[in-house]
C-alpha cells in the first residue's frame, strides 16, 4: 500500500447530510432535487454555500452536473469539481476523491451529491430508454439480457449452485431491512413483511421475485466533507473518514479469472482495511450495496464477515438484524428505504456514528462500513469506512 | 409437464465495435472463433486489442468449437423490452476453450439447464449477416 494512504486516515471527516423526500414522482428536476439536498446537508453542518469550495456527483448521463449546480446556486468560482461517471460502483470513489482532494488542501470543504429521478424520468431497469454504453452489451443485449436485476439473477444463480444458497436466504434479508424500515421515518416501504410475502412476490427474473429487487426512487442526498480539523469547530459531532478506498477487480466475462461468486470487494478489502487499522470484527454497523438481496450476501463474504459460501446461512442466523452481531442496512437499504444510488447509505453510516438514528439506532456504534455496488455488472467497486470522532 | 419457454425478444441487433466487427462476421459465416496471442498462446473472448496476459499486440483467429458447461442461468419473466411476452431463459456458459472465461447466450433445451450441464452452441440465423449463438444440451449426442 502507497505509504500516503496511511497519513490519509481520519484526516477528513463528514459533517453534514442533507435529503430530499424520497418519492415515486418528485415532480421536479434533478437539479432542483440537488440544490434542495445540498442546502439541507449544508444546514445540517451550520454552514453555508459561501463555504463550498468543491462539488462532487456520479451519474450515468441522467443528472445535474456540478457545473450546473454550482452556478445554480450561485457559488462563485468553486475550486474542484468531479463529475464522475458510473453506477453505483463509483458512489462511495466520488467521497474518496472529495475528501483526498479536501486532505490535499485543494478544497476545504466539498459537498457530494446525488440526484435522481429514478422511478419519474430515468429508469435504471432499462425501462423506458436506451442500452447502456459499454461494449460488453453487444453481447448480451441481443439475447434479451441488459437489466441489472437480470444480470444480479444471473450472478445469485451462480452462487445458490455454488454455495446451496436458498431463497429463503434472500427472503430473509428482505424481510430483516423491511423490520429496520419500519422504524425510519424516511423510508418509502414501512409495512412490515414476511418471508411468505417474499415467496409470493412475483417472478422478475427467476431466481429473483419483487422483493429481491430495490426501490425505483426519485430523490436526492447530499454529504458535506471537510478537514478534521474544521469539523472539530462545526455543528454536529464529527464522523471521521478512516478508510476510503476503489478499485479494480476483475471482469467476469473475460481475463481468463472469471468467478461469478466474488466480487472485486474481495480484492479492496484488505487495501480498505490496512488503510484504517481496522478490520472486520471493529465494525459495529454496516451498510452494504443492496440494489439486490443477493449483492449483500456476496459482500458478507467478501468484506470478511463470515466463510466464502456462508453469506445465506449468516442472513439467516439473524445476524443482521438490529439486534444481531452485525446489523446491515438499518435504514432498510435500497430495497426498502429508497434507492440514491449509493449515497442514502454512506448517510445512514453517518447518521449511526452521531448516535441520531432514532428507534433504529445501533447502541454504542462507533465504526461503520459503507460500500458501493461491489463490482459486477463493471469490475470496479468503492467503499468508505467511517469512526465517530 | 414442462413449461414452455419462448425465445428472447427479436429486434436488438448487437453493435459491433472496431474490436469485434470481424469476430461477429465469422459468427454470421457460422464460425466461432476467439482470438489467440501470437506470443503467449493465451485464448481470450471477448475481443480486445491486448494480450492481457503478456500485454502484446499480435494475435490471430481460431476457430474453435462452442461447447462448455452451465454456470448459470435465468428465467426471464418481466418484459424489460418491447416484444418479450413469454418467459424465455438465458444462460452463462463457461467456454471450453478459454479457461476462465464466460459467454452469454440463448437458452434453445426442452427443460431449464442444470448446472454444470455440457453444452453445445447452436447458430440462430437472424438475417441481414448476422447469427446469434444459443445453446443446448450435449448429452443427447454421447452414446455411452
Ligand atoms: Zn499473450
Amino acid at each position: 500500500m502507497a505509504k500516503r494512504l496511511l497519513e490519509f486516515r481520519d484526516r477528513t471527516a463528514v459533517v453534514g447530510v442533507g435529503y430530499t423526500p424520497f418519492t415515486k414522482d418528485s415532480g421536479v428536476s434533478t437539479l432542483t432535487l440537488a440544490c434542495r439536498a445540498i442546502l439541507a446537508a449544508l444546514d445540517d453542518a451550520g454552514l453555508g454555500p459561501g463555504d463550498v469550495e468543491g462539488l462532487a456527483t456520479h451519474r450515468v448521463g441522467d443528472s445535474a452536473a456540478p457545473s450546473l449546480v454550482g452556478p445554480a446556486l450561485g457559488l462563485a468560482d468553486p475550486s474542484w469539481y468531479l463529475d464522475q461517471f458510473g453506477g453505483g460502483s463509483v458512489s462511495h470513489a466520488v467521497v474518496a476523491q472529495a475528501a483526498l482532494a479536501v486532505a490535499a488542501g485543494v478544497a476545504e470543504t466539498v459537498v457530494c451529491y446525488r440526484a435522481i429521478n429514478a422511478r419519474s424520468e430515468f429508469r435504471m431497469g432499462g425501462t423506458g430508454r436506451g442500452l447502456p454504453v459499454s461494449p460488453e452489451v453487444q453481447y448480451q443485449a441481443p439475447y434479451g439480457y441488459f437489466a441489472p436485476p437480470q444480470q444480479y439473477a444471473m450472478y445469485a444463480r451462480a452462487h445458490m449452485q455454488k454455495y446451496g444458497t436458498k431463497a429463503e436466504h434472500f427472503g430473509q434479508l428482505a424481510v430483516t431491512q423491511r423490520a429496520n424500515a419500519v422504524k425510519n421515518p424516511r423510508a418509502l416501504m414501512r409495512t412490515p413483511i414476511t418471508l411468505d410475502d417474499y415467496l409470493a412476490s412475483r417472478w422478475i427474473a427467476e431466481p429473483f421475485r419483487l422483493l429481491d429487487c430495490c426501490l425505483e426512487t426519485d430523490g436526492a442526498c447530499a454529504l458535506v466533507i471537510t478537514t478534521a480539523d474544521r469539523a472539530r469547530s462545526l455543528r454536529r459531532a464529527p464522523v471521521l473518514i478512516s478508510g476510503a478506498a476503489w478499485g479494480g477487480g476483475d471482469s467476469h466475462l473475460s481475463g481468463g479469472r472469471a468467478d461469478p461468486t466474488t466480487t472485486a470487494a474481495a480484492a479492496l478489502a484488505p487495501r480498505l482495511y490496512a488503510q484504517a487499522g481496522l478490520g472486520p470484527a471493529d465494525i459495529d454497523v454496516a451498510q452494504l450495496y443492496d440494489c439486490f438481496t443477493y449483492s449483500v450476501i456476496v459482500q458478507l463474504e467478501d468484506y470478511g464477515f463470515c466463510a466464502k459460501g456462508e453469506g445465506g446461512p449468516y442472513v439467516a442466523s439473524g445476524a443482521t438484524a438490529l439486534d444481531g452481531a452485525l446489523p446491515v442496512n438499518t435504514h432498510g437499504g435500497f430495497l426498502s428505504e429508497g434507492y440514491v444510488h449509493g449515497v442514502n447509505h454512506i448517510a445512514e453510516a453517518v447518521s449511526q456514528l452521531r448516535g441520531d438514528a432514532g428507534d433504529r439506532q445501533v447502541a454504542g456504534a462507533e465504526v461503520a462500513l459503507s460500500t458501493a455496488q461491489p463490482g459486477y455488472i463493471l469490475p470496479a467497486t468503492s467503499a468508505l469506512l467511517l469512526r465517530k470522532g | 409437464m414442462p413449461e414452455r419457454y419462448g425465445r428472447p425478444p427479436q429486434g436488438v441487433r448487437p453493435t459491433p465495435d472496431r474490436d469485434s466487427k470481424d469476430w461477429w462476421a465469422r459468427l454470421a459465416g457460422h464460425e466461432f472463433a476467439v482470438q489467440r496471442c501470437d506470443t503467449c498462446h493465451t485464448a481470450r473472448f471477448p475481443p480486445r486489442a491486448f494480450c492481457p496476459v503478456c500485454r502484446t499486440e499480435d494475435w490471430r483467429w481460431a476457430a474453435v468449437e462452442p461447447a462448455g458447461t452451465v454456470e448459470s442461468w435465468i428465467v426471464n419473466r418481466r418484459p424489460f423490452m418491447p416484444g418479450a411476452s413469454e418467459p424465455y431463459i438465458v444462460v452463462l456458459v463457461r467456454l471450453a476453450a478459454v479457461p476462465g472465461c464466460l459467454i452469454h447466450g440463448g437458452w434453445d433445451g426442452d427443460r431449464e439447464p442444470e448446472y454444470g450441464q455440457a453444452v453445445e452452441g447452436v447458430y440462430a440465423d437472424m438475417g441481414d449477416d448476422l447469427a446469434l449463438l444459443n445453446w443446448r444440451p450435449t448429452e443427447w449426442h454421447a452414446s455411452p
